[in-house]
Parts: C-alpha cells; sequence; structure tokens
C-alpha cells in the first residue's frame, strides 16, 4: 500500500513542478538554517574538549553582591573560592583558574595579540587537555614560582613558526620570558571559561591574586567521584555561601552557585534573571516565528494542490473510497514531499557548514553534523510535513462528491 | 469601483483567509526587520564625536609599586616625558577605563533641581583628553590647570544630558549637589554627543570629571594619540618603556581602530543574520503568494472569457486581478498595522516613536510592493485568455 502512495506521490508531483519547487524551496531552505543553528549550539554547548568529565563537574563563575543601593556582580576572586570552595568536604578534586585577558608581545618588529590565563596544578588533571608536545606543569614548580608556561598550538605556530618541537624555548609575554612545558591543541573563543593562548601558574602572576575581596578574576571547577554525589556538591557549596559572612556592611545578601555547565555558561550574574530562561525563551521566540511563515506558506500550497485534484478525489469517493483513506494518503505523500525537501535541506546545510567553517570567522569552531543534528532535522522535517497536510487534508475530505465530479 | 472590488474580496473572505493570515505574518516579520535596520540608520548617521583614528589605548593593570602622592606624581611626570620624547607620540592623557568603543560601563546619577537622572556614564579624565580624541565644545571650555583649584568640582556634560537636565537655558555655569561647596559640582562646558559604543549604539548622558593628582593613584589607562607613520617597531619600543617602568603591571596596547570594528560587529552580526534570513523568508512567500494567486485566477477562466466577451480590454482585467490582490493585502495590513501601532503607543524597549512609525510606513510599502509584484504576472495571463477558448465547452 505505501509503495502505492510512493507512487501517487512522485506521480503527482511531477504534474505541477512549480509548486513542487516551492515546497522543496521552502522546507529545504528553512531546514538548512535550523540545522546550521542546531549545529551551533551543539558546539557550543556540547563540545567537552577539554572538559570531558563534564557529568560529574560543577563549574562556579559567579558572585553577586546584594546592598541598598545596587549590586556588584562579577566574578569571585581566588581568597573566595579558596574560603568557600576549596574547603568543601564532597568534591574529589577542585582547581581554582583564573578568565582569560589580553596582552601583548612584539617579536621581529611583528605585534602579536596573546590571551593569558591562571591555573593550579589539578586544572590539568581534572581536565583532558591533549597535549601534542610536552606535559603540564606541576605541583613543584607552582610552589617554586618558576616561569613556566603551558601554550596552545596556534600560538606555537604565531610566535614560533612552523618548526619542530618548542619545549623548553623561551616565550615573551608580558614583557617576561616564560620556558615552554607543553603545547595543547587550541580551542574555539566560544569556550570562553577554558580558552586560552597562554595557560601559566597562578604564582607568576604580576597582580597580587590574593587580595582579600570578594569580587576577582577566578572561577572554579568542583569534580564529585561519581554522577550521584553531584547534587551533594552543590548543596554543600549553598550552605557555605549561606553561612559565609558578607564583604562589608553596605551588602546586604549574596549570591554564588556551583552550576552544571550550560547554567553556569549562560549565567549573567543577575539572581533575579537566569541566563538559561532568557536564552531558551530568545531561541524559542524566534525559531518559532521563523517557522510560522514556512509553515503557513506550505497549507496555502497544499490547499492549492488539493482543489486542483478535487476531480480525482471526487471519482475515488464516488467509486467508495472512506474519507478516512483519503486523508491518510493525503499525509503520508505531504510526509514524503517534506522528507524529500529535508535531504536536499541536508545536502544545502552540509555545503553551508562548509563555507562557514572555511571563512573562519570564530577560528577553531569546527561545525559538524552529528546525529542529534540529523536526528532534529528529521524531527522538524516530520512536524512541518504532519502540520502542513492535515488542515489541507481535512478540507479535502469534507469536498462534496458530486460538486467535485461537476465539470470545472 | 474600488467599492465594488472591496465586496466581492469581503465575500470571499473565507477562502482567502489563509492569504491574508500568510501576508499578515510576513508584514509583522518585515516589520521587526525594519525597525531594528531603521534603529540601527539613525544611529549610524549621527557624527561620531571624536576622531579616532591614529588613537591608542594602553591599558595597564596592578599597582606601581608606589604609596605617596607625590612619589607617584613624580613618577608619572617622568614616564610621560619619556613617553613625549618618541617622535611618534604626539600627545597622551589619563582616561577612566571607559574608554571609546571599551565594553566597560559606569554610571552613576544625576541630581539638579529635585530632577534625577541615572544612568549617567562618568568618565574621568585628564586634561589633555580634548587634543587626544579632538572632542568638539558647544558651550563653555574644557579642563585646564586653574581647575586645580576651583571652589567647585569642574564637570562638563554632553548635549544630550543638557537638554534633559537644563533645556534651553545656557548650562555653563551651573551648580548642583550636596555639601559643602568644594563637593558641589559645577558645569564649565558642554561637549557634543560622542558614541562611546559604537557607530550604531545611542547616544546616552554622559559627564566627564577631571582627573586630578589624588585620582592618580587608581589610573589605568593611557589614551595616546601617534602619527600615521607610527609602526609595530615604534610600538615594541613603546611597549618596552611602559613595561618596564610598571614592573607590577600588565601592559596591553590597543588600537580604537580595532575597539571600534570589534564593538560595532555587536551590532552588525545580529542585523547582518536577521536580514540574510528575512530575505529567504520573503523569497519563500513570494514564490508561495504567486503559485497561489496564480491557481485562483486559472480557476475563473470562464469569468474572464466571458468579461473580454463583452468587451472588456486585457488592461481592465488584469488591472482588477490586481486590485484584488492588493486588497486582501490592505486587510491584513489593517489588521498588522493594528498590532504593530502596540509598539510607540506601548514605548516598548524604549524606542523612540518616529522609529516605529518609519518602520511601520516601509513596512507597508514593502508588502503593497510585494503582492504587486506577485499579482502582475498572473495578471497579464488573465489579459492573455481568448474569450473563444474560455468559453469553449468543456
Amino acid at each position: 500500500m505505501l509503495k502505492n502512495y510512493f507512487k501517487i506521490a512522485i506521480a503527482v508531483l511531477k504534474r505541477r513542478k512549480f509548486f513542487t519547487f516551492i515546497s522543496l524551496f521552502g522546507i529545504s531552505f528553512t531546514l538548512t538554517i535550523l540545522i546550521v543553528l542546531t549545529a551551533f549550539i551543539d558546539k557550543v554547548v556540547g563540545d567537552d574538549y577539554p572538559d570531558r568529565k563534564r557529568e560529574r563537574s560543577l563549574y562556579i563563575t559567579r558572585l553577586e553582591e546584594i546592598g541598598k543601593d545596587g549590586h556588584s556582580s562579577g566574578t569571585p576572586s581566588y581568597y573566595f573560592l579558596n574560603q568557600y570552595a576549596a574547603s568543601l568536604k564532597t568534591p574529589e578534586k577542585i582547581t581554582l583558574f583564573s578568565g582569560f585577558s589580553g596582552t601583548n608581545t612584539y617579536i621581529n618588529n611583528k605585534k602579536i595579540a596573546v590571551n593569558y590565563k591562571y591555573t593550579d596544578a589539578s586544572y590539568w588533571d581534572i581536565l583532558e587537555y591533549q597535549f601534542l608536545e610536552g606535559k603540564p606543569y606541576n605541583r613543584q614548580q607552582i610552589e617554586n614560582g618558576e616561569h613556566v608556561a603551558v601554550i596552545s598550538d596556534d600560538m606555537k605556530k604565531e610566535y614560533f613558526g612552523d618548526v619542530g618541537s618548542v619545549v623548553g624555548k623561551y616565550i615573551e609575554a608580558d614583557n617576561i620570558k616564560y620556558k615552554v612545558n607543553g603545547v595543547v591543541k587550541s580551542l574555539p573563543i566560544t569556550s570562553y571559561m577554558l580558552y586560552s593562548d597562554i595557560y601559566l601558574p597562578f604564582t607568576v602572576a604580576k597582580t597580587d591574586y590574593k587580595h582579600k575581596g570578594y569580587l576577582g578574576d577566578c572561577m572554579a571547577i568542583l569534580l564529585a567521584s561519581s554522577k550521584d554525589m553531584v547534587s551533594e556538591m552543590h548543596e554543600e557549596y549553598e550552605q557555605a555561601i549561606r553561612k559565609a559572612p558578607l564583604e562589608s556592611d553596605q551588602f546586604t545578601s549574596m549570591f554564588s552557585h556551583a552550576d552544571p555547565y550550560i547554567a553556569s555558561y549562560v549565567n549573567t550574574g543577575n539572581e533575579k534573571n537566569s541566563g538559561v530562561t532568557i536564552v531558551l525563551s530568545v531561541l524559542g521566540g524566534f525559531i518559532f516565528l521563523f517557522m510560522l511563515l514556512p509553515t503557513l506558506n506550505l497549507v496555502n500550497i497544499n490547499i492549492t494542490r488539493i482543489m486542483e485534484r478535487s476531480s480525482e478525489i471526487g471519482v475515488r469517493k464516488a467509486f467508495g473510497a472512506s474519507s478516512r483513506t483519503l486523508v491518510y494518503q493525503f499525509i503520508v505523500e505531504n510526509i514524503i514531499l517534506t522528507l524529500l525537501g529535508g535531504m536536499i535541506g541536508i545536502v544545502l546545510s552540509v555545503i553551508a557548514l562548509y563555507f562557514i567553517n572555511n571563512a573562519g570567522l570564530i577560528s577553531n569552531l569546527d561545525l559538524t553534523i552529528n546525529f542529534t543534528v540529523l536526528f532534529c532535522g528529521l524531527l522538524v522535517c516530520l512536524v512541518f510535513g504532519l502540520i502542513s497536510g492535515v488542515y489541507p487534508a481535512w478540507r479535502m475530505s469534507k469536498l462534496n462528491v458530486v460538486t467535485a465530479l461537476k465539470a470545472q | 469601483m474600488y467599492r465594488h472590488l472591496f465586496k466581492l474580496i469581503w465575500n470571499k473572505r473565507k477562502q482567502n483567509f489563509l492569504l491574508m493570515s500568510e501576508m499578515l505574518v510576513s508584514f509583522l516579520v518585515i516589520f521587526a526587520v525594519f525597525t531594528m535596520l531603521v534603529y540601527n540608520y539613525q544611529n549610524y548617521r549621527k557624527p561620531i564625536g571624536i576622531d579616532y583614528e591614529n588613537v591608542w589605548v594602553i591599558n595597564y593593570s596592578g599597582d606601581i609599586g608606589l604609596k605617596d602622592i607625590d612619589s607617584i606624581h613624580t613618577f608619572y611626570e617622568t614616564l610621560i616625558r619619556n613617553m613625549k620624547s618618541m617622535p611618534e607620540l604626539k600627545e597622551v592623557c589619563f582616561s577612566s577605563s571607559n574608554v571609546p568603543f571599551a565594553q566597560v560601563t559606569i554610571q552613576d546619577g544625576f541630581d539638579y533641581n529635585n530632577k534625577h537622572v541615572n544612568g549617567v556614564n562618568s568618565y574621568t579624565v585628564s586634561d589633555d583628553y580634548k587634543d587626544v580624541l579632538n572632542v568638539k565644545m558647544i558651550e563653555g571650555r574644557w579642563f585646564n590647570k586653574t581647575d586645580a583649584v576651583s571652589r567647585y568640582q569642574p564637570v562638563i556634560i554632553n548635549d544630550h544630558l543638557k537638554d534633559e537636565m537644563f533645556g534651553n537655558e545656557p548650562a555653563v555655569g551651573k551648580i548642583y549637589g550636596n555639601g559643602a561647596d568644594k563637593n558641589k559640582n559645577q558645569v564649565i562646558g558642554v561637549v557634543q554627543d560622542i558614541k562611546f559604543k559604537g557607530d550604531y549604539s545611542e547616544v546616552g548622558y554622559e559627564r566627564f570629571r577631571r582627573l586630578d593628582s589624588a585620582g592618580l593613584r587608581w589610573a589605568d589607562r593611557f589614551l595616546i594619540k601617534v602619527t600615521p607613520d607610527a609602526d609595530a617597531a615604534f610600538e615594541g619600543r613603546l611597549y618596552k618603556l611602559v613595561a618596564g617602568q610598571m614592573k607590577n603591571s600588565h601592559v596591553e596596547i590597543e588600537y580604537l581602530t580595532n575597539k571600534r570594528k570589534n564593538i560595532n560587529y555587536f551590532a552588525l552580526v545580529p542585523m547582518i543574520i536577521l536580514s540574510i534570513v528575512s530575505c529567504f523568508l520573503i523569497i519563500n512567500v513570494a514564490l508561495g503568494l504567486f503559485g497561489v494567486l496564480w491557481y485562483n485566477i486559472s480557476r475563473r477562466r470562464s469569468e474572464i472569457g466571458l468579461r473580454r466577451a463583452i468587451g472588456a480590454t486585457g488592461r481592465a482585467v488584469s488591472w482588477q486581478l490586481v486590485m484584488e490582490a492588493m486588497i486582501l493585502a490592505t486587510f491584513s495590513l489593517i489588521i498588522g498595522s493594528f498590532f504593530a501601532m502596540q509598539f510607540p503607543l506601548l514605548n516598548v524597549f524604549d524606542l523612540s516613536a518616529g522609529i516605529y512609525l518609519t518602520a511601520l510606513g516601509l513596512s507597508i510599502l514593502f508588502i503593497y510592493l510585494l503582492v504587486l509584484v506577485c499579482a502582475f504576472y498572473p495578471g497579464k495571463q488573465a489579459a492573455a485568455i481568448y474569450p473563444a477558448v474560455a468559453l469553449h465547452e468543456e
């Protein structure tokens, strides 16, 4: 039966090539945009290089202090995290690290912009960076205050050029020479928590990173021993914050959370407006409006096509086909059409992603289509097909046999 | 004639419901896109207010290792003298961290005559700021050395803030603030608006304070004006000079031209993406409209044939068909305008009503044009129908 439907569907599509073209154009283009968007979100949120232990990690990235006249919000300081996060009992491991900042280096009359970041020793244990050369600096080197650095391979290419191993060589940044201990694979800047060109130990920081204010430039990752311990870890940090004294009299309350990756990624540091809800609602609204127009268009086109085939429908009804059979057939035809459009859309999105990757707008951001993305795309196709087919099919089943068969 | 057409369409409104709703949704999408475009364009047209070419920012963080205010003063004097001895460096001044095109915002309030304004951007700068950036004064003067010992705190505001606080009165000389005389502020000049957050941003309220000797303790930005032939070699020497003097500090040199490009991306990228997406959506809609109209017309062949047989010209027939499509569009536009008018009436997003009304006008024009183009070809087809062929018994 389905085979017959398939044959009929193809014959019908071939009959009115213009309408077929319009429908396919609409579906494939909408799908391309949706797939590119999904690939982008998937990469930004789902890419788990280098934090492969994401399911048992919690991230502390924000501290908000609220007073009578206003509020301060930002990343916590090393002192604050050392006091209230490093002293927790539940986590198996904790790392403290700074955000990335920019500086310059001038070599061979060329200016290189360098992003640098400070970390402690456990940073390299919790995160699984891929070391192309050398190895990370260890606790001993940090305690000795040695001027060592781990650099990204993009930085290596820009600074040293395309040479062999640079381990042991010196790289100058921020007017200080550091010895290269290792080279890691680069990250895209969209992983803003872990991105940097140069990773340095805290002990060589120029500024007093241990200053006693609560706000500073640090973040922390708490690693639980297993997935089940994560909620306990979250609770313990909440308790610690509740018991912690406020920084000064001008503040009345203080908020900080250890959140899973996505929540902390979009956290705006405002307790009242959750980052996740803002992102979801904006994205949801945009996608809804965006899909509304092609759907309406498809419904329109489908109604036109149905009315065209009214004599064919009239004949079948006269021969005893129930409304149900006809509706079923039409919906199957519609789904076949949308799946066809979907396949064209996937091909177009592969081409589009190839161009986006090569345009290099954000370096190291290689968008790929994986199964999640394909599955979402297919789901969208089916939803499209159903929505745009149901109303016209219902209209068609209401056709009066006699009127339909009447000479046009 | 029009009343007749209106009646025809009104009778067929249920049939054409889908078509009208499609036009309505396209109108809303186009309205949103045009609002964004008009807003950005209007902001773009205003002058930027400063000369940012050949101006660099030197960020330095951390302390310079001195506690006593006099030694800090001497340190900076020596450093600036050394910097100015380089031939490629023309002017140098201090600024707070909210330099032009930076992502930093420092704001507080402004009170005068029982009127309170929030969100006033506060810039603490030194006397040479005017020469480095070439800001234009509308009233009064910029800071100079005599302000070090003035009775009140000298303050300079921008045109936008002056209009808000003082209306048409001259602002120079006005005094505001509470407390002792030396804590009160006196306006000594009004400066032309500067678009600190990029070409596409709205100008806000701006107030400049003079950086005094005590404020040098917290200084962390230099703004320097260089000659056009300043190159990476000069920059390297400048970097070594500054970083060598400030051993406990990170030093970074940025160009205002780059910062401007980066901050403009925040406005440009959403605009470009939205325009591309809407472009495709509209092509989609246009094709759909075209197909549906063409099919509708092909169904009315006998009616058209009859009219031609009785003596209507081809032009009259196609005109009628196009007009019917336009009236359909008018119905949806009336509903759409009703929704769109809520935006300026409710002052959504704090945009001025002029922007919304311009966008409304442009969108209405756009939709009419779209429907005209889509109905034109089918209309021409209809006009080419031969009466004899059309009336032929099927």
